[in-house]
């Protein structure tokens, strides 16, 4: 083994703030170090300053990579490295590799740049990668355009790119997230490959449970300073620092329902408010009954024969990967989306089909929470205004005389009174999560439609957001049709799970059932791929 | 297979699009007051008799029922027969024949200096400080601001009356085309280093380009070999705009520089109200608009980029 | 950075302002009479009275620009105006349409689009004859279609967007919708566009107007005065640059005052 990066020190400034402070990183050949942090703790501008592509002035005692003092690089040296010595794993793969050029030319451009090889050996070495990395059929994929290959090729060409030049570091910037899991579960095989391969592999992302997987040793980040490093089981089971343990009791997967994952101490688990049980005891009525549904856009099936009861007061997760057509059935279930046959009853009363004019009445009892709640705002409106809106159904926007009823829906999602008067742009994204469930809660719904509500935030405020729904649920008795593709997520938040591929429903059941005894082999390779601790 | 299909579909909606202009021009026609024949016979100012009028009239088709009168209008269009000029009592497709060569020369040249210009124009910005970009972005502002009339005398005054490097009217060499070139490109240029500029900065900054920085490739490189080709997309979308717009510019450069053609044609078309002249200029327009609608989609989609809907 | 933007805001208020008062009340900084003729001081070059020189009959070539500026402006604003909301008009209806009906519709705008902006004014007026109102109505008209497709995409785009689409869940009704959250939104943009169009509509008015299709020469009109310049282009320079100046300074203008209130370069 040898030492392959040495970091001491290193700070970079972006027009006089400071980004990263102080940080310390050492790496050896054929061993992975994780880069843990949230969005905004410094880990991605730390990677870059290791390629010299920071775009902020850095500053360091030290910073050698594979032999080389990378403080007394210029330009020039800095691209001879980039590549040939150390190489990057970008995010998503789509996005990454140039949409207007084929694979094939992205991938030997790494070795073009650095005048290696006549033309027929780059492509020589192309397809030997590829075929090393299991991509099927290389020679006519290279042709292909990485919007032309299905997710798992086109991953495989990032990684290629970042191989073909044989580095000696490779830095895999968050190139696991937003990624389905058996597709992350894909690219951290690979990089265990190129790890035992004897490079080194620094692996950066927000999920700790992801980099456990790989990584022999772990750096936490926060703020722009690395809070602790360690060996990975150690980290695992004996943090040190606070923030490594708030990141680690995050982590849904395993904990049981109704459990907080925000708050530190022992685990509690907390029951149901009894007063809002008997209903569903008393009236066996589902809050929400799906029949047969089935769509089809331009004559491509994207939801078939989909049928799912949630009975009152309970969770029901519908998980899938992305195009399982989750969404689709989320839209027919509000309403959004006329389906091309099958019915939705809410408590018991026909939804769909029926004429917008009819079902109107019925709308109160079905709400709606999205991913990206901005969207769903109008940017024009204040957080007052959005919920002035809702609650008065639209026929009175102004705060004033709602202020009552404003400050407790506010209060229900634990934000201050005070926010009403911001606009949501000025939010941060949990709290913005939060703005949307109250503007939901406001008709008062037996029902919630969350569609990947916490997929786009950090691990710690989505820790907070689940323990907020959760908290809502016990008190009020609302029913949840919960929508992810994140099995960990499900997992801690369901009752009932029905999980989806294809357009149609391959497995459902209660909770323990499909997370212990999986029937369907598509369910079980889901849950082979999601990653556990310890 | 699917490149025919879009050339087929393209082709399809110029012919949609053309019926529809001919037929807007039509009904704009009977539904403006006013004799064409009068125009015929030289405007209201002639005190045409009442017989002339109406052999005016039967000489031109005016005095059949309105409907056979539109089917004779397409059916002549149909087969390339725009009809005679009232003014020049030649047909209209004789007269564009003679004044076309020298516009269409004069645009393409125009059209080809402002893609130089705004490539150029992208890639200093790429380079550029701040301040260098602040007065970049002004200098683009004021180019796409300049009216041709106006430019082309600034341009005469400039380098003809004042340094007399250039003629000031055309006399048919290269130099006496430079000037008519330049007023016709500088804002069309200024227009579209603007466009560029926002879509380059738009692709700089994607993953795709981090990418390729990190696999060793020079600031240059990855402006030839990813962001351009990006950012050429919505120019090369705008170009069959860009040609149209040019057709416009000509009308008003050809007067100010004593040019033969196209916009010289239609403006003495316009000022004796010699409608067929007029429409088929218009109609000639319309489809080289959609003719460079089709081509630009077509190197878009062997570009690998999204391809318009038709 | 702060202090940049608000050293920009400030320079586009104080140009509107000036243009403005231009418009309004031209006698204030220009207190000459644009038409009075002096004809022994006939093509006198700029100097300490005549700033911008005389033109053929000795009038005083400034005193016509600061006076031209309220016709080139209202023929800017109301072709405009026209295009606008005949866009609105054309635009809201074939967004809200049914699909056969936006189909035709977007194909008449097309066609219509195909058509060169100045060409179709030219078009319109050999069918109406020269003149001011000619010249409102044809650079109106020939901007409508590009603007309408713009229109229509901006109301199409929202009313799939998930805010539309969230106020369908929370009960809201079709009108509602339209209302509260469609056209406000729709119709903010617009501004900026509008803006951005001004410039251009200002470039073509006087382009008509120098074509001789416009305003007639002896009133003070920017193109009509550069198409009176043309003549004695060798002559007397000031003539031509100094009223050509004013349409670049509004043109320009306007696109940076639309560009920063947030629009985005476009084909109309």
């Amino acid at each position: 083994m040898s030492r392959l990066l040495t970091v001491e020190n290193l700070s970079v400034d972006f027009a006089g703030a400071e980004a990263v402070r102080g940080v310390k990183l050492q790496l050896d050949s054929g061993e992975c170090l994780g880069l843990v942090g949230e969005s905004g703790s410094g880990k991605s501008v730390t990677a870059r300053s290791l390629l010299g592509l920071s775009g902020g002035t850095v500053r360091a005692d030290a910073l050698r990579i594979a032999g080389t003092d990378a403080l007394a690089l210029n330009e020039r040296g800095w691209r001879a490295l980039r590549g040939a010595t150390v190489s990057m794993v970008l995010q998503d793969a789509l996005l990454a590799l140039d949409p207007l050029r084929p694979i094939g030319k992205e991938i030997a451009d790494a070795l073009r740049v650095h005048g290696r090889h006549p033309r027929a050996e780059r492509r020589r070495l192309t397809l030997n990668l590829l075929e090393a990395l299991g991509m099927d059929d290389p020679a006519r994929r290279i042709t292909a355009r990485s919007g032309e290959l299905s997710g798992g090729q086109r991953q495989r060409a990032l990684i290629a790119q970042a191989l073909i030049a044989e580095p000696q570091l490779v830095i895999a910037d968050e190139a696991t997230t937003a990624l389905d899991t058996r597709l992350a579960a894909l690219v951290l095989e690979q990089l265990r490959a190129v790890k035992q391969s004897g490079r080194g592999v620094l692996m950066i992302s927000h999920d700790l449970a992801q980099v456990a997987q790989v990584a022999d040793r772990i750096a936490v980040m926060r703020q722009g300073r690395i809070v602790e490093t360690g060996p990975t089981a150690e980290l695992l089971h004996n943090p040190t620092h606070e923030y490594t343990r708030m990141l680690l009791r995050a982590i849904p997967a395993g904990v049981p329902r109704h459990t907080p994952l925000s708050q530190l101490g022992e685990r509690i688990t907390l029951t149901p408010r009894n007063d809002k049980l008997p209903a569903a005891a008393s009236d066996p009525t589902p809050a929400l009954r799906v029949e047969n549904l089935s769509k089809s856009f331009d004559g491509i099936p994207a939801v078939r024969q989909v049928s799912f009861e949630l009975p009152r007061g309970q969770s029901l997760g519908l998980v899938g990967e992305s195009g399982s057509g989750k969404t689709t059935t989320a839209r027919m279930v509000l309403g959004l989306t006329t389906p091309d046959g099958g019915q939705v009853r809410v408590n018991g009363k026909l939804f769909t089909p029926l004429p917008e004019r009819e079902r109107r009445t019925a709308r109160p009892q079905l709400g709606a929470v999205y991913q990206n709640p901005m969207a769903s705002f109008d940017p024009r409106f204040t957080v007052g205004m959005l919920l002035a809106d809702a609650l008065s159904k639209g026929r009175n926007l102004r705060v004033a005389g709602q202020r009552t009823a404003i400050t407790e829906l506010l209060d229900t999602v634990r934000l201050p009174a005070k926010l009403a008067e911001r606009y949501p742009f000025e939010l941060s994204g949990g709290q913005r999560q939060r703005v949307a469930i109250a503007r939901a809660l406001a008709p008062a719904p037996k029902v919630l439609v969350l569609d990947e509500p916490v997929s786009a935030l950090d691990v710690s405020v989505q820790a907070q957001v689940l323990d907020l729904l959760d908290e809502i649920q016990r008190t009020t008795g609302t029913s949840y049709l919960f929508i992810s593709h994140d099995l960990a997520v499900i997992e801690h938040v369901s009752d009932r799970v029905a999980v989806m591929r294809g357009g149609q429903l391959v497995e459902q059941g209660t909770a323990t059932q499909i997370f212990t005894q999986p029937q369907h082999e598509y369910t079980r390779s889901l849950l082979q791929a999601l990653p556990r601790l310890g | 297979m699917k490149f025919l299909a879009l050339v087929a579909r393209r082709l399809g909606a110029t012919l949609v699009v053309l019926w529809l202009v001919a037929s807007a021009i039509f009904l704009a026609i009977r539904a403006v007051p006013g004799d064409p024949a009068e125009a015929i016979m030289g405007g209201p100012g002639s005190q045409a008799s009442e017989q002339a009028l109406a052999e005016a009239r039967a000489a031109y088709g005016l005095d059949r029922p309105v409907l056979v009168q539109y089917a004779m209008f397409l059916g002549r269009l149909a087969v390339g027969d725009f009809g005679t000029s009232y003014s020049l009592k030649r047909p209209v497709a004789e007269v564009m024949g003679e004044v076309l060569p020298p516009t269409l020369l004069l645009a393409s040249c125009a059209l080809l200096t402002a893609w130089l210009l705004a490539t150029i124009g992208g890639l200093l910005a790429v380079r550029a400080t701040a301040l260098g970009s602040a007065l970049g972005s002004l200098a683009e502002i004021v180019a796409a601001a300049l009216p041709h009339f106006w430019l082309g005398s600034v341009l005469i005054m400039l380098f003809s009356t004042a340094l007399g490097w250039l003629p000031a009217v055309d006399t048919g060499t290269p130099a006496g085309m430079l000037l008519p070139v330049l007023t016709l490109a500088l804002p069309l240029a200024g227009f579209l280093t603007q466009l560029l500029r926002d879509s380059l900065a738009t692709a700089l900054g994607s993953d795709f380009v981090l990418a390729a920085r990190a696999r060793g490739e020079s600031k240059t490189s990855v402006f030839f070999r990813h962001a351009l080709r990006h950012s050429m997309l919505p120019v090369l979308s705008l170009s069959g705009w860009a040609f149209a717009s040019l057709l416009s510019g000509a009308v008003v450069v050809e007067a100010v520089f004593a040019r033969p053609g196209l916009g010289r044609a239609l403006l003495s078309a316009v000022l004796a109200r010699d409608i067929p002249m007029v429409t088929g200029i218009a109609l000639f327009s319309a489809a080289v608009y959609m003719l460079f609608m089709t081509l630009a989609d077509a190197i878009a989609s062997m570009l690998g980029g999204r391809v318009h809907a038709a | 950075m702060k202090t940049r933007r608000l050293f920009a805001h400030l320079a586009a208020w104080l140009f509107l302002a000036v243009l403005a008062l231009c418009a309004l009340a031209p006698g204030l900084l220009a207190p000459g009479d644009p038409l009075a003729i002096d004809p022994a001081a006939a093509f006198t070059p700029p100097n300490l009275t005549h700033l911008a020189g005389t033109d053929e009959s000795g009038r005083d070539v400034l005193t016509r620009i600061v006076h031209g500026a309220r016709p080139s402006l209202v023929i800017g604003l109301a072709a405009t105006g026209l295009g606008m909301g005949l866009a609105l008009i054309l635009g809201t209806a074939a967004a809200l349409a049914p699909r056969w009906l936006d189909g035709m519709l977007l194909r008449l705008l097309d066609a219509l689009y195909a058509i060169p902006s100045l060409l179709m004014a030219l078009l319109i007026i050999a069918l109406t004859g020269p003149g001011v109102g000619p010249a409102i109505i044809a650079v109106g008209l020939s901007t409508a279609p590009g603007y309408a497709r713009i229109v229509r995409t901006q109301i199409r785009t929202l009313k799939d967007s998930a805010m539309i689409e969230a106020a369908t869940v929370l009960g809201r009704t079709g009108a509602q919708r339209t209302v509260h959250h469609l056209l406000p939104n729709a119709l903010r943009p617009l501004l900026a566009l509008v803006t951005l169009g001004i410039g251009q509509a200002v470039i073509w008015a006087s382009a008509l107007s120098f074509l001789g299709l416009g305003t007639a020469p002896p009133a003070p009109e920017w193109g009509a005065m550069l198409a009176a310049g043309r003549t004695y282009l060798h002559l007397a320079w000031w003539m031509s640059l100094f009223p050509g100046l004013a349409i670049v300074l509004v043109a320009a203008g306007a696109t940076a005052i639309g560009r920063a209130l947030g629009g985005k370069v476009r084909a109309l």
